[in-house]
């Protein structure tokens, strides 16, 4: 008698428990396609069925956005209050603080705290942070570098440049060889600032673009002008192939794949594209620094992060953290890099060897992250999107020709100045 | 009976135009008075969006290329559907309808589609273009199309053209056959040649349809998104944005509602006065 | 130019028609191609022909889907248009009443009005409806930004309606929606069937509304599948040709099949 009258209300008590455990739903939205060659799509799916357990009943219902499409998409969710409760979205720095700034996310102090998360370095948590919150957990690691075609390099008895001079010296051999020196495409407007932003890191370096981005430092200074010179140069030297404002990045690197280009200079984003699409031996380099007094670098960020809506309940958020940091685990990290073609923060060559990853992949991030403290911004995803939509076109005009790079700083620095006005200046 | 079942008849359509396209353009009105940040309304900020429009130069420079872009298509895809037209009507019937029909195809073709054929055409690498130009011996006339200030509005306003001038043949024809034959006949007892006829007589007897194609190129004009949008998104440069493409630049990219609310009423406020000032010169 | 004579005239004729469809030519040309290097002989005529293009994009890329997204949002608008549109023509046309101007007018206000200017507000509408990311979405507003020009068509097809026909229906007693289904709907057969191909060639055309509403790609249509196929294949030009006719081989044969009735439409709104 007595013992039933204590076990009723405690059944009842572990059914409510499991069905508010069923409830907890986590709506996500992602960039991993489903299909295609590199589609990490499967991948995701194999992570959430193994965080079975760090998600405790709870369950993760996805939406798959393009790359291209969610960085819109998600801009549109937050003005319409109808974010979901975990996004797997870029850029961070300044996009990222705007959201934070209307209170669209929910800050994730307590979660670093309570996991850790020290593969995320004090750049990448700057670049995910505001007023002295974190926002974001950033995940896949991007880098930029030089791909080339050892075949071609080998046949016109050409080597990896080891200082910026060297490299000038092959671009021009290469021309005097009627083979295009770098393939590179902007009818898509973004690949011009990867490009530069290597450009500016390893003319300026870390500290004068800190000086620039936090400070009072304006974007005219002489340093920022001789990198916009450079840039202008490259294309005025035609290392571009003719045209180069009216072709596509994917045919740019079509260019480069199909050996009419030696050399191309974009992004570890591309990479198992480019290694699938190679029937060449394919090598990878850093660009060397330009000016005497930068030491060696190259533009990294994160490929996309993951944040929080400020609109979930504490038991999704917690939930969703649980998860989250699941999916960075080691266990998990291993899963990315051998089924989900993409290398996360934190991944050490080391592990990239151990766990079987491609000879290039191991070389690009050896290369890439050597040299940490060097490792300098990439523009469009890193300032506000009032001078990204100005930085673009006027890009497309430096480089063809149209601007000088003294407009094109001072159009930048207007465009800075409003968004600065405007309060849209990121500060981690 | 009718003052009874009118607005029934009329109410289905009524309230689907009124619910999708009237109050969101009084919406529209209403955003343009406040600031936003992303996308969340903030300060009521009276005129201040409209203020930002005389220093825009992006604005004006939009502004300017839609204008080019009217000119342009009156000057050519008009010119071309009165041409063929009038050397069309005089041909025989079966002649005519195959005829047009070939002219209207491009026009049933979506224009992201032209986008895409046309921006392999122009392709600064492997387009046809520049390789149809090597082939005839022209290659030093080569070019980058779209990605050169200098050409691409142009460029983009041929292929703006193949989808049109088939619609103003037709157009013209209608109106063609319409006028009387004996004004032609009287001409031709006259000895008038071809050309003489085409310049004295069909030109200003279809001034009315000239008139209506105008002011349909003039609207269209200011309207069109999708041919910039998936070629040249408004570039190299700023040299073929145009007032739409500056709307949905400042709206979904950079995600300033009040400054796109802004350039969205006064796009409306001109497509608007224009077709006002027709409605006008028609009537009287 | 005085001697303008015939043959020049024909080559006119000709040159204008090349104009027109080498175009169209190179996109077949280019969907037959087996082995779609971009970078050799762009014109060298595919042979054997292949279809392996199409079969790629309709059962890999998912064009068969955004086909039939396509089609059931097109004929979803026709038919939502066809319902609605000849009532209020109908009215404008034959019935007097109260406002009647200034009603007409607003609609014909909405011939001119351009998608990307009510879409900053519409978005945000569609999200608080639930509407975003879903065909319905898509559907209501199309139709809404079709009806001004359904309507003006359909006044102007309905005022050809001879007013005794409608007279001695009423007279016999008929309710005016009957009248309007048995007289009117029947005489004005034409001038439906002009306006419903329009209709549906408008909206398979459309692209920044299902573009912008529009996330999830399995409900995505085939104008933003064919112009999204750009960069994520990189260099699939057979396949994006493909693609390509696929999005509008169905509106040119159904233009050639309906030519008379197409023509009639589009000069109904023009010449009047």
């Amino acid at each position: 008698m007595k013992r039933s009258i204590w076990t009723a209300p405690l059944a009842l008590v572990f059914a409510t428990q499991a069905i508010a455990q069923d409830a907890v739903v986590v709506t996500q939205w992602d960039q991993f396609a489903q299909s295609g060659i590199s589609a990490a799509g499967p991948a995701m799916d194999e992570l959430i069925a193994s965080c079975q357990p760090a998600l405790n009943g709870a369950s993760v219902l996805r939406t798959v956005a393009p790359s291209i499409g969610i960085r819109d998409s998600y801009r549109l969710a937050v003005s319409a209050g109808k974010t979901p409760d975990l996004a797997y979205t870029w850029p961070a720095a300044s996009v990222l603080a705007g959201y934070a700034r209307v209170g669209a996310l929910a800050p994730l102090d307590e979660y670093y705290a309570k996991y850790g998360w020290d593969q995320v370095n004090p750049f990448y948590k700057g670049r995910n942070s505001y007023d002295g919150k974190a926002y974001g957990l950033p995940m896949e690691q991007d880098l930029m570098g030089v791909y080339y075609n050892k075949e071609l390099f080998k046949e016109n008895g050409l080597s990896v440049p080891k200082t910026y001079a060297e490299f000038q010296a092959l671009a021009e051999t290469l021309k005097g060889k009627d083979i295009i020196p770098i393939a590179f495409g902007n009818r898509d407007r973004w690949p011009a600032t990867n490009t530069f932003s290597l450009i500016l890191g390893l003319t300026a370096g870390r500290a004068l673009e800190e000086k620039v981005l936090f400070g009072d430092e304006p974007w005219t200074n002489p340093t920022f002008v001789q990198a916009a010179q450079t840039f202008q140069d490259w294309a005025k030297a035609d290392y571009f192939p003719r045209g180069f404002n009216g072709v596509g990045y994917d045919e740019a690197n079509a260019l480069f794949l199909s050996g009419k280009a030696a050399m191309t200079v974009t992004g570890t984003w591309v990479l198992q594209d480019m290694i699938r699409g190679a029937d060449f031996d394919m090598g990878v380099f850093m660009l060397p620094p330009i000016s005497a007094d930068v030491p060696p670098g190259t533009m990294w960020g994160e490929g996309s992060q993951w944040q929080l809506s400020a609109t979930s309940t504490p038991a999704v958020r917690n939930a969703a953290a649980a998860y989250l940091n699941c999916l960075v685990s080691p266990e998990s990290r291993q899963i990315w890099v051998q089924k989900g073609h993409s290398v996360p923060i934190g991944t050490t060559p080391e592990e990239l060897a151990a766990w079987g990853a491609d000879p290039v992949v191991q070389e690009f991030f050896t290369a890439g992250l050597a040299t940490p403290d060097a490792n300098f911004y990439d523009l469009h995803t890193t300032l506000p999107e009032s001078v990204t939509q100005v930085l673009y076109p006027e890009l497309q005009r430096l480089a063809g020709g149209d601007a000088s790079p003294e407009d094109f700083l001072a159009s930048l620095q207007a465009a800075w100045a409003a968004a600065d006005a405007n309060g849209e200046r990121w500060r981690p | 009976m009718s003052a009874r079942t009118a607005p029934l008849f009329i109410l289905p359509a009524f309230l689907l135009y009124a619910a999708f396209v009237v109050i969101p353009i009084l919406q529209v009105v209403g955003y343009s008075f406040f600031a936003w940040d992303n996308g969340i309304a903030q300060d009521f900020i009276g005129f201040a969006n409209y203020a930002r429009l005389g220093s825009d130069q992006i604005f004006w420079a939009a502004l300017w290329h839609n204008a080019i872009w009217v000119v342009l298509t009156l000057a050519f895809p008009l010119l071309a559907g009165l041409l063929l037209a009038s050397i069309l009507a005089e041909r025989g019937p079966r002649t005519v309808q195959i005829m047009s029909a070939i002219y209207f195809i491009p026009r049933t073709i979506p224009l992201v589609v032209a986008g895409i054929i046309w921006g392999w055409i122009y392709n600064p690498l492997f387009g046809l273009l520049n390789y149809g130009l090597d082939l005839v011996g022209l290659g030093n006339l080569a070019g980058a199309w779209l990605a050169e200030e200098g050409t691409a509005l142009l460029s983009l306003n041929v292929v703006g053209a193949w989808t049109f001038f088939g619609f103003c043949v037709v157009i013209y024809l209608g109106a063609i056959q319409s006028i009387d034959p004996s004004l032609y006949e009287a001409a031709e007892i006259d000895g008038a040649k071809w050309w003489r006829k085409f310049c004295d007589l069909t030109v200003p007897l279809l001034k009315n349809t000239t008139f209506f194609l105008g002011l349909y190129a003039a609207i269209e004009a200011m309207r069109f998104f999708d041919l910039i949008w998936v070629t040249t998104q408004g570039g190299p440069g700023y040299a073929t944005e145009v007032l739409t493409t500056h709307v949905y630049k400042t709206f979904f990219l950079v995600g300033d509602f009040g400054y796109a609310a802004a350039l969205s009423v006064v796009l409306l406020v001109i497509v608007l006065g224009l077709s006002a000032i027709s409605f006008r010169l028609t009537r009287a | 130019m005085t001697n303008f004579n015939k043959h020049m005239r024909t080559m006119v004729l000709a040159l204008f028609a090349l104009y027109a469809l080498a175009p169209v030519y190179l996109v077949v040309l280019a969907s037959m191609r087996s082995e779609s290097d971009l970078f050799d002989g762009p014109l060298s005529l595919p042979w054997p022909i292949n279809t392996a293009n199409f079969h790629r994009v309709w059962s890999e890329s998912g064009f068969a889907t955004f086909f039939f997204n396509s089609l059931k949002i097109s004929v979803s608008v026709t038919v939502l248009v066809l319902l609605t549109a000849p009532l209020a023509g109908y009215a404008f046309a034959k019935m007097r009443f109260r406002g009647r101007e200034p009603l007409f007018a607003l609609f014909l206000a909405g011939l001119v009005v351009p998608a990307p200017s009510v879409i900053v507000a519409l978005y945000g509408n569609l999200q608080w409806l639930g509407l975003i990311d879903s065909h319905l979405g898509v559907i209501l507003p199309q139709t809404a930004l079709l009806l001004p020009f359904a309507v003006f068509m359909m006044r102007t097809v309905m005022q050809e309606v001879p007013d005794e026909l409608i007279e001695a229906a009423t007279m016999d007693g008929a309710k005016p929606l009957y009248a309007f289904l048995t007289v009117v709907v029947p005489l004005a057969r034409p001038g439906l069937m002009s306006m419903t191909l329009i209709v549906f060639l408008f909206s398979w055309q459309e692209y920044l509304l299902p573009l912008v509403v529009l996330q999830t790609e399995t409900l995505k249509t085939i104008t933003v599948g064919a112009a999204s196929l750009q960069g994520r294949y990189g260099v699939d030009y057979g396949g994006i040709a493909a693609a390509g006719l696929i999005a509008f081989a169905p509106l040119v044969v159904l233009f050639l099949l309906m030519q008379r009735s197409f023509v009639r439409g589009l000069t109904a709104g023009a010449v009047k």
